[in-house]
């Protein structure tokens, strides 16, 4: 399990974790820097079950604040061109399996460079929400962003991957970000666990667009960890050694509390 | 020069067109070959017959086999070996040498470069999509920093000697590079079969390897370990190299583990003995990146071990080869490694590299245009061979496509000269009699801190069809003891 | 040396010494039985029962004819019978192969000899006229195994493991031999006196032991069931008596666990216990009610053998 990040708008503040089974519990990183929590179960099982009790603050950040809003276009468009902005931010500019876009679909968005990009931005964050709608169950984690165009029906994690895949075409460092939504504000998005991405902005930096909700990542969003795409950043993963079938079943509960 | 009278070699015909590593131009035996020649030349067919079935036995008995499954049964098969050895003398063989570990010591400190400040790609000497595009390439990897700066311990080059009688590398394998074992069964082979020539020429040995590998590996151990205990990590008997795996573990001295073997606590690795958990230091892993650590990599991996990777970035054990090392032998950055040696290491490159033309290039697009029928032609994102076109081959009208398409869309393809592998006689058991084939040589190459090894022989691979110039085990080549001869 | 490997080698051992006491049960019975004083002992049909019965397959109904060829193949050379020899061969050698780097290469090439020998053998000839050749090139092979475990390899950890697996079997399938001879014996009586005591059949017992002509300088006269018993279960230095492989046991349980610690959950105070109960009995007591002892000790054999898995091969 991965542990939600520290980061500019979030404190980590402690982690209670407990299991139904005798285990081994460890505290670990995983390969792209996350902090993450690993359980071993030295006998064999029928059901395990596990509970994290996460506590966090969270700081209030006005998101535009640290936009420049005079950004020049021009300035930004020929920086994201150079050659050491692509190395440096090479990995998120990269496609994906999950994050690939059909050259047919290549025009869906495309900027306008007259204006800025956070302008470009937040008006795909508008595009996405506006053409595709939300509906559980009609896609799974594997789903690409060909098969959610063309069903124009998915969850969070699908409208991240085309924010991601669009943003990207653009010349745009995006990441994907797991992580849980305070629900309660009227917000969509899964119950259990939420995705939305991050862009980056020369001069400015990560900027989190929540495409599902199609506004910026606030208060009410708590940041797990972010990759490529889905794949990098799935916050549970888990190993069955032996022979048969399993299940498993998860919930996720976010409680808010004033200091 | 007399004609020596040589019953085994009374049909074999040569080709003048192709390099002859034991005949010159003229037909006449090479020096450093006529002894053997003269020696071989002493056994009848008949002999020499039941000597080639005596060696095919060894390779049964010692277990030397790989399975080919179908539907009724498995079968055990043997690597075809060849009872005529391949002799390099100390001269050539320095030239190899030194330009293997020139060649692994400067991917070593490529891949250093691009997995930390990626300033061959910010001097724009590589392409950043070279990086970008490779499957290869591993995040996790960025900012890391393996034990003792190594991250290709091993490396087997894919050397020919092309029809000019130079040397030529092919490919440098650097992420389970395999074939090493057999280069010593072979030996042990010829020796059961022939023991007789070796009294007449000083031969290097090929048993040391391991001895080199484990002293190497041990140089690259985990900080704070004094005593490094180190593992070979296979998946398990029924891959094709588990001869290999079990053979290095065995001549090591160390133990050979699987994934289910080993476990991962507080970030250290253990692996679970008769006494309970040992702690485990250096992994000389053969299973491929993608399978280590199911919860790093590919989830559905049943040969891994979770949170290796996690016990790998705490630098609290080494992975030879480290993960990542791929991107270093994608064929793509093949062709950059003429620049890639100068720019590290600040020499000319010791092995020459078969000659690229990027099409993307105008001047080399003209030359590329003009002598089509001399090059082999290849799309850059080639896989699988697909999309290859050899000039030679090719109609006049096909000749015309091909500069059609080169035209409109140069970026997508380079061209190569056409490569003509050297020849060796080889016994051909249909018709029990001398022909000539093509070989290639896989050398192995290890490296430590401040240290390095090349093992003073190789692999020669035969294409054992006729006019086949592919010398791989799964497509029926077979192979030859490599003799490097002493000063 | 890892848990996974050890438990390979311990199968190995035991797949050897099984496929070897198989192939001179059939061997001895049936060459045997050709010139048998006794009628019964004579038959075709009763030799080939003994055989199932002792690899532990139905001997069937009694009325039923059985099909010479089939029952051999079955025994010998059927890959779909998990009994066979051909499969008891191909179960060491596999466990071999994934303990290769740990075994000498000599043992692993003669391990390899015998798989290919037994693979490559022509199974209409072994059913027509390859039986002898067949069944005694399986007991010289393994007699090879046993000298090269012995003088290639270390006499440490992993030889005693080997050990153990080789002692375990063996004492197993001299128990299962006693049972299916003594079962014979019920049958095939002899012709004065006592005639189970003075069946053929104890004669034919020693041999699949290879046990007979010691025997015979040992008690210097005709065995009987008394004095077989005896020298096959109670004699420790008759070498494939079940109180000698005991004492092998003992011996290299004691290598891998030299404890002196007193630990009642441990195998080596299992197989001190088993063995200490053995050294000291009568034969007479075990005689009075061989089923009893039969199964016993197979049980004794199966605890130690699952309590050495959990010790050592678990982790």
């Amino acid at each position: 399990m991965i542990i939600p990040e520290e980061n500019e708008s979030q404190d980590f503040v402690k982690v209670d974790f407990s299991t139904s089974v005798k285990t081994i519990i460890e505290y670990s990183e995983n390969g792209y820097g996350f902090r993450t929590i690993r359980v071993k179960s030295k006998e064999p099982f029928d059901k395990i079950s596990f509970e994290a009790r996460i506590r966090l603050v969270k700081k209030a950040a006005d998101p535009f604040k640290s936009i420049n809003l005079i950004e020049d276009p021009a300035i930004s468009y020929s920086e994201i061109q150079t050659l050491l902005f692509r190395i440096e931010h090479d990995s998120f500019l990269r496609t994906t399996d999950l994050t690939f876009l059909p050259s047919k679909y290549a025009t869906l968005f495309t900027f306008d460079k007259e204006k800025s990009i956070f302008e470009n931005l937040q008006a795909l964050n508008q595009f996405i929400f506006n053409y595709v709608s939300f509906k559980p169950n009609m896609t799974d984690v594997n789903s690409t962003v060909a098969e959610f165009i063309e069903k124009k029906q998915g969850v969070c994690q699908d409208m991240v991957h085309l924010f991601c895949a669009l943003a990207r075409h653009n010349g745009i460092p995006t990441r994907y970000v797991s992580g849980f939504l305070h629900q309660g504000n009227g917000y969509f998005g899964d119950s259990q666990m939420h995705a939305w991405s991050e862009a980056f902005i020369p001069n400015a930096g990560w900027i989190a667009f929540d495409p599902t909700n199609n506004i910026l990542a606030n208060n009410d969003h708590i940041k797990v960890a972010h990759g490529k795409d889905y794949s990098d950043c799935a916050p549970l993963k888990g190993v069955i050694n032996g022979p048969g079938t399993n299940k498993t079943q998860y919930t996720v509960q976010v409680e808010s509390q004033q200091q | 020069m007399g004609k020596i009278q040589n019953q085994i070699f009374s049909s074999y015909q040569r080709n003048p067109i192709l390099y002859d590593e034991i005949f010159d131009k003229q037909g006449t035996i090479k020096e450093v070959y006529s002894r053997l020649f003269e020696l071989y030349g002493g056994h009848t067919i008949k002999e020499y017959v039941k000597l080639n079935e005596k060696a095919k036995s060894s390779f049964f008995n010692q277990g030397i086999t790989f399975q080919v499954y179908n539907e009724k049964e498995t079968m055990e098969k043997i690597f075809p070996f060849d009872l005529f050895p391949r002799i390099i003398d100390q001269e050539e063989w320095d030239i190899i040498e030194r330009g293997a570990v020139q060649r692994s010591r400067a991917l070593n400190l490529f891949l250093w470069d691009i997995y930390h400040d990626k300033k061959i790609i910010k001097q724009g000497i590589v392409p950043l999509e070279l990086i970008s595009s490779s499957e290869n390439y591993l995040d996790q990897m960025v900012g890391l920093d393996p034990p003792g700066g190594i991250y290709n311990h091993i490396s087997g080059t894919d050397i020919i000697k092309h029809n000019d009688g130079k040397y030529y590398v092919l490919e440098d394998n650097i992420r389970c590079p395999s074939g090493v074992s057999y280069v010593i069964c072979n030996r042990t082979a010829l020796k059961r079969a022939l023991f007789g020539v070796f009294n007449h020429y000083k031969t290097h040995a090929v048993t040391n390897y391991a001895e080199n590998l484990l002293d190497l590996l041990e140089t690259v151990k985990p900080q704070g370990v004094d005593l490094p205990n180190v593992v070979v990590l296979t998946p398990g008997m029924y891959n094709s190299a588990f001869y290999e795996h079990s053979y290095l573990a065995k001549t090591m001295g160390v133990e050979l583990v699987e994934g289910r073997d080993l476990f991962v606590e507080n970030d250290f690795v253990y692996m679970r003995t008769i006494r309970g958990p040992e702690k485990v230091d250096i992994i000389y892993r053969r299973v491929d990146d993608g399978f280590i650590d199911p919860l790093e990599f590919r989830a559905d991996s049943a040969l891994g071990v979770p949170g290796l990777f996690a016990a790998y970035k705490k630098g609290n054990v080494t992975l030879a080869n480290a993960p990542g090392t791929g991107v270093a032998d994608d064929k793509a950055i093949y062709t950059y490694m003429p620049e890639i040696i100068k720019y590290y290491l600040d020499e000319e490159p010791i092995l020459n590299n078969v000659h690229t033309y990027h099409c993307s290039r105008p001047d080399e697009l003209q030359y590329v245009l003009e002598h089509i029928p001399e090059l082999v032609i290849k799309p850059v994102d080639e896989a699988g061979g697909y999309g290859i076109s050899i000039g030679n081959r090719l109609s006049k009208s096909e000749i015309e496509e091909v500069k059609s398409q080169l035209k409109s869309s140069p970026r997508k393809y380079v061209a190569q000269p056409i490569m003509s592998l050297s020849v060796h006689p080889t016994y051909i058991d249909e018709t029990e009699s001398f022909e000539q084939r093509h070989v290639d040589l896989r050398t192995f190459t290890v490296l430590g801190q401040d240290r390095d090894f090349v093992l003073k022989g190789g692999l020669t691979r035969v294409a054992l069809k006729r006019g086949n110039l592919i010398v791989n085990s799964s497509q029926g080549g077979g192979s030859k003891d490599t003799w490097v001869l002493k000063k | 040396m890892l848990a996974r490997v050890a438990n390979n080698l311990f199968w190995m051992g035991r797949y050897i010494e099984r496929s070897e006491h198989v192939a001179r049960y059939l061997n001895v019975n049936y060459f045997s039985s050709l010139d048998a004083p006794h009628q019964l002992s004579q038959s075709r049909q009763f030799v080939l029962r003994s055989m199932l019965y002792m690899v532990g397959l139905s001997d069937g109904d009694e009325s039923e004819e059985l099909d010479e060829a089939k029952v051999l193949y079955k025994i010998g050379m059927d890959p779909q019978s998990e009994f066979s020899i051909l499969n008891n061969v191909k179960y060491a050698r596999e466990n071999a192969n994934s303990a290769r780097d740990l075994i000498s290469t000599e043992l692993y090439e003669a391990i390899n000899k015998f798989y290919h020998f037994v693979f490559n053998y022509d199974s209409n000839i072994y059913m027509k006229n390859g039986l002898h050749d067949f069944t005694t090139n399986i007991t010289e092979m393994s007699a090879i195994l046993r000298g090269k475990m012995r003088g290639t390899l270390l006499h440490d950890e992993i030889y005693a493991i080997i050990m153990m697996g080789v002692n375990i079997e063996r004492a197993t399938q001299i128990t299962r031999i006693i049972n299916a001879k003594h079962h014979d014996a019920l049958k095939a009586q002899g012709s004065y006196g006592d005639k189970f005591s003075n069946s053929y059949e104890w004669t034919t017992l020693l041999k699949c032991a290879e046990s007979y002509d010691m025997m015979r300088r040992f008690y210097k006269k005709t065995p009987n069931s008394i004095s077989t018993l005896e020298f096959l279960i109670l004699n420790p230095n008759c070498p494939r008596s079940v109180m000698n492989s005991l004492n092998q046991v003992y011996k290299h349980i004691r290598l891998l666990d030299p404890s002196k610690r007193y630990n009642k959950n441990s195998t080596a105070f299992l197989v001190g216990r088993v063995r200490a109960e053995y050294q000291y009995k009568y034969i007479r007591e075990i005689e009075e009610d061989i089923q009893y002892f039969i199964k016993s000790i197979l049980d004794s054999l199966s605890e130690i053998s699952e309590k050495m898995e959990n010790e050592f091969f678990n982790y």
